[in-house]
């Protein structure tokens, strides 16, 4: 009522000025959207432009037979990138094949077996499985499962398979095998957790119309709920295998970072994220050049990944909307009868005249089925639950005796000391590695944030038309695109900018905000689709300009979503390693401006155990920053859990 | 006309919230039997405890006693209980990743059925019953959900008849459907009437008149009462019926 009366008062003056402003801020807005967009366009080319002018010496020097040869030799200069994408492409196709029947399995069971009550606590664990930074992921196989490798798995493969090349070679823990492992261990939960989603969104009543014909869980799985989901799941699987095609530092940890092909599951190798990581920073003229082209050729296998995983997972809701097929079968109609078989006196013949015909209907040998079933997909449970649980234990355990000293979180890291531990070091912190964090968080927030809200109300408004469809392919290109190859790129963009200076607490905050930006557009575009039209008719047919509608009405409803996607996107920054090691440089110490180093609680795990050797004073310190981060992630998936009723999931990423 | 299922002391819960409360009733054998009663006073969940599919549902429990044919089902396996009650749903759902065809015989193929002239015989059979194989003749490979909305209801009957089921339950087969394709669905349920036992939920209250030989008048989670359907509609015993048939309120 008050609302009415004021806009009676309102002089038909004033209402038109008041008007004008509303449609000029209408203006100011839209154009913050399109000029994101632009934005974004710019940064991609230049992304494409940047990789390719910086490999175009070494295309010239070494033409196509660069792929091809093993050599990395500086002081020759001759280079060549057959080992790094041999072992690239193994790693991942190894990892893929560990780990998609082990998440098909957890998703199955938490999406179609699990009880009710079991559910929830379930998909917390794999949002937090698919939360864990990287790093952390490749300190615990460094530490934990390469040792394992190293004195029992390796040695009794060998030991079983003699003379099988495949199995040969010094037994060193490191390479090949460790690299696909903690690949398949860490893909995991993104694919288990998009597949779990892919299940939950095929409807309940195609399940209760399976059932009820008498379907066991296991048939109406397979009869329906996997069939409709199909798309859903290939989708799950290309993103896992672009994900893993693109860690860097987990697999750098690991495998042993060598620039020779592998022969045997046990020889140490490369993959080109790890040693572009490992050598990239320091390398110049045609080093330099040759690794821009592995950069190149690691852009081109994920883009065509992603964009396939996109197109995958987009074909969900078109698979009813398809045209029938020409017809093939047409059985004889034999019966014209509308009464089933069988005497009218008795009625319709049911499956029990069947089963005193002599065919039963198979029921045990279902029911056995359905248990075997069952206990695979509850294997599988166990089997992804192990490498969690041992990783959790295995940080509280190292970590917990520095996490609990308060001067941990307000102290510089101890200087190396002595590699002998009984020595004793000096009693360190991570200060600041939080400070820094906090900083180039905030900072990258600060631009992937509003920026990506804007990229995502243009994805929803004009994604549809055709330059708006090309902006959504390029913002699914840069999500796509491993993180090690932003950090390559802006350090490449700083480095022309600003020589002296390009690693940078700036360029690391430059690094996560393009990080995020991706993010929160894919979260926001989601997010303002899912508002049905009706609120926004509603809103638009009382005369709310549009763009109003858009920011209070629209964004309105959406909020919890949005929400949710700055959450995972500031997750993911937080345990961004690769990213940062190139673009904010090697620092243990407290900021001094934003043209300096920035040391950060990722980047100073990967430091400890590679720029620092594993000196005993840091690997203690970096446990307890990996305590730290995995509370944070802990916690921030948690709180997103119970404030919005919904994960994190990894299916924003 | 002997009992084909009888209902004891049926209590029905979905969590700690009860639904069903103390049901007592039987179905008689080759008659159809129309539950109606105001929206949430459990009809989808009485008949969804006939054939065991409460208990799939979130904190779906049942207790009391469900026979068929004198055998205790709460203690048989659902599955075969499944296929002996079938069950069509409000809204029409054919598998939308199978063709007309594997819709029909996705039930057959549960049972054993390989060989592909029984399973092309049965399909027929079953189409032809719910009169829907003239217009699908040449559709058998079209995806099942690229027919009309009343085409794919009786798709779904098709696939719950191919079984031959003993008890065909029908929960408002008809609200989701427009006038002419209500009318067909209908005068499929008349043919069916004389050979299977029916239970038909509906709002339609001229429809039960149509179609029923016995109603049941559900209020509140509770059975109200049950008779001939002329009964009910007349002379019932009830007030409360009274005051629903002539649509006092509901
Ligand atoms: N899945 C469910 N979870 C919780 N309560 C439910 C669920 N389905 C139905 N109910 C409740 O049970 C009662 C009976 O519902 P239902 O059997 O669907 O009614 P009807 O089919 O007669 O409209 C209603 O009060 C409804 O709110
Ligand atoms: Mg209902």
């Amino acid at each position: 009522m008050a609302g009415l009366a004021s806009g009676e008062r309102l002089a038909p003056m004033e209402k038109g000025r008041r008007l004008a402003f509303l449609r000029g801020l209408g203006a100011l807005f839209q154009g913050g959207t399109v000029l994101a967009a632009a934005a974004l366009t710019v940064f991609v080319g230049g992304l494409i432009y940047l990789l390719a002018s910086g490999a175009a010496p070494a295309l010239a020097h070494f033409g196509g037979g660069f792929l091809l040869r093993s050599v990395w030799s500086v002081p020759t200069s001759s280079f060549g990138g057959w080992p790094e994408i041999l072992g690239t492409l193994l790693t991942s196709a190894l990892a893929l094949l560990l780990a998609v029947p082990v998440a098909l399995g957890v998703a199955l069971f938490a999406s179609e077996f699990a009880p009710q009550r079991w559910r929830s606590p379930l998909a917390y664990f794999v949002d937090l499985g698919a939360a864990i930074p990287s790093v952390v992921y490749g300190f615990w196989g460094f530490a934990v499962l390469v040792p394992f490798l190293r004195g029992a798995v390796e040695p009794a493969l060998a030991a079983v398979t003699p003379g099988i090349p495949l199995f040969a070679g010094p037994v060193l823990g490191t390479g090949l095998l460790a690299g696909a492992l903690v690949l398949a261990i860490m893909i995991l939960p993104t694919v288990a957790a998009l597949s779990r989603d892919a299940l939950r969104s095929v409807p309940r009543s195609q399940r209760e119309a399976a059932l009820g014909l008498g379907a066991t869980r296991w048939e109406a799985s397979r009869m329906t709920v996997l069939g409709s989901a199909l798309p859903g799941l290939v989708g799950a699987v290309t993103l896992g295998l672009g994900r893993a095609v693109g860690e860097t530092i987990a697999v750098a940890l690991v495998i042993g970072n060598t620039p020779a092909a592998p022969r045997s599951l046990f020889s140490a190798t490369a993959t080109i994220p790890s040693w572009l990581v490992a050598r990239f920073a320091g390398s110049q003229g045609l080093e330099r050049s040759a690794l821009f082209e592995l950069a190149l050729v690691l852009f081109a296998i994920s883009l065509g990944l992603n964009v396939g995983a996109r197109w995958f997972l987009g074909r969900r809701e078109l698979r009813s909307a398809l045209p029938g097929p020409p017809t093939r079968r047409r059985p004889s109609l034999r019966h014209g009868d509308v009464r089933p078989k069988g005497s009218a006196s008795a009625g319709v013949p049911s499956w029990w005249d069947r089963v005193e015909q002599g065919r039963p209907p198979r029921l045990r040998r279902r029911r056995q089925l359905q248990r075997a079933v069952l206990v695979l997909v509850l294997a599988a449970v166990v089997l992804a639950a192990l490498p969690l649980a041992s990783l959790v234990s295995t940080a509280v355990a190292q970590g917990a005796g520095v996490a609990l000293r308060p001067s941990f979180y307000t102290s510089e890291p101890g200087p190396p000391c002595g590699l002998n531990a009984s020595q004793g070091c000096p009693p360190g912190g991570i200060g600041p590695e939080i400070e820094g964090t906090v900083v180039l968080l905030a900072l990258g927030a600060a631009l992937g944030i509003p920026g990506g809200l804007l990229l995502g109300i243009y994805l929803a408004e004009y994604g549809r038309r055709t330059f708006g469809r090309g902006v959504g392919l390029l913002v699914d290109a840069l999500l796509g695109t491993p993180s090690i190859l932003l950090g390559i790129v802006l350090l490449a963009i700083f480095l022309r900018w600003d020589r002296p200076d390009a690693q940078s607490a700036l360029a690391g905050a430059v690094a996560l905000g393009v990080l995020m930006m991706p993010i929160v557009a894919k979260a926001t575009d989601a997010a303002l689709r899912s508002v049905p039209a009706t609120v926004r008719e509603a809103a638009l047919a009382l005369g709310f300009p549009r763009h109003r509608v858009t920011l209070r009405v629209v964004l309105g409803s959406a909020r919890a979503s949005v929400v949710t996607g700055s959450l995972l996107a500031l997750m993911r920054a937080g345990g961004e390693t690769a990213a940062l090691v190139l673009t904010a440089g090697v620092s243990t110490y407290w900021l001094t401006g934003l043209r300096g180093p920035a040391p950060a609680l990722a980047p100073f795990i990967y430091d400890a155990l590679t720029v620092y050797g594993g000196s005993p004073g840091y690997v203690a310190e970096a446990w307890g920053a990996a305590l730290v981060l995995l509370g944070i992630m802990a916690a921030t998936s948690l709180l997103a859990r119970l404030l919005f009723g919904r994960g994190t999931e990894a299916g924003a990423s | 006309m002997p009992a084909k299922m009888r209902v004891e002391g049926l209590n029905a819960w979905y969590g700690s919230r009860q639904a069903l409360y103390d049901i007592d009733l039987e179905l008689e054998e080759r008659a159809t039997t129309a539950i109606v009663g105001p929206s949430g006073c459990g009809k989808s969940t009485f008949l969804r405890c006939l054939n065991r599919l409460h208990e799939e549902l979130p904190g779906g429990r049942v207790e009391g006693r469900i026979e068929l044919d004198g055998e205790n089902l709460v203690r048989a396996d659902p599955a075969l209980v499944r296929c002996r009650v079938g069950m069509v749903f409000q809204k029409p759902n054919p598998f939308p990743n199978l063709s007309v065809f594997e819709n029909v015989a996705a039930g057959l193929r549960l049972l054993g059925v390989r060989r592909h002239d029984e399973l092309e015989e049965g399909v027929a059979e079953a189409l032809e019953a719910a009169g829907l194989w003239e217009e699908v003749e040449d559709l058998l490979d079209a995806p099942g959900t690229s027919l009309s909305g009343g085409q794919q209801q009786r798709l779904c009957i098709a696939r719950a008849l191919a079984v031959r089921p003993e008890v065909l339950l029908l929960d408002e087969p008809c609200s989701s459907l427009d006038p002419i394709a209500t009318a067909r669905v209908e005068s499929l349920l008349a043919r069916l009437r004389s050979d299977y036992t029916l239970v038909l939920v509906t709002h339609n209250l001229a429809q039960a008149v149509r179609l029923a030989d016995r109603t049941a008048f559900f209020y509140l989670g509770k059975l109200v009462e049950i008779g001939e359907t002329s009964t009910i509609f007349h002379r019932p015993n009830e007030k409360l019926t009274e005051n629903y048939v002539n649509g006092r309120f509901g």
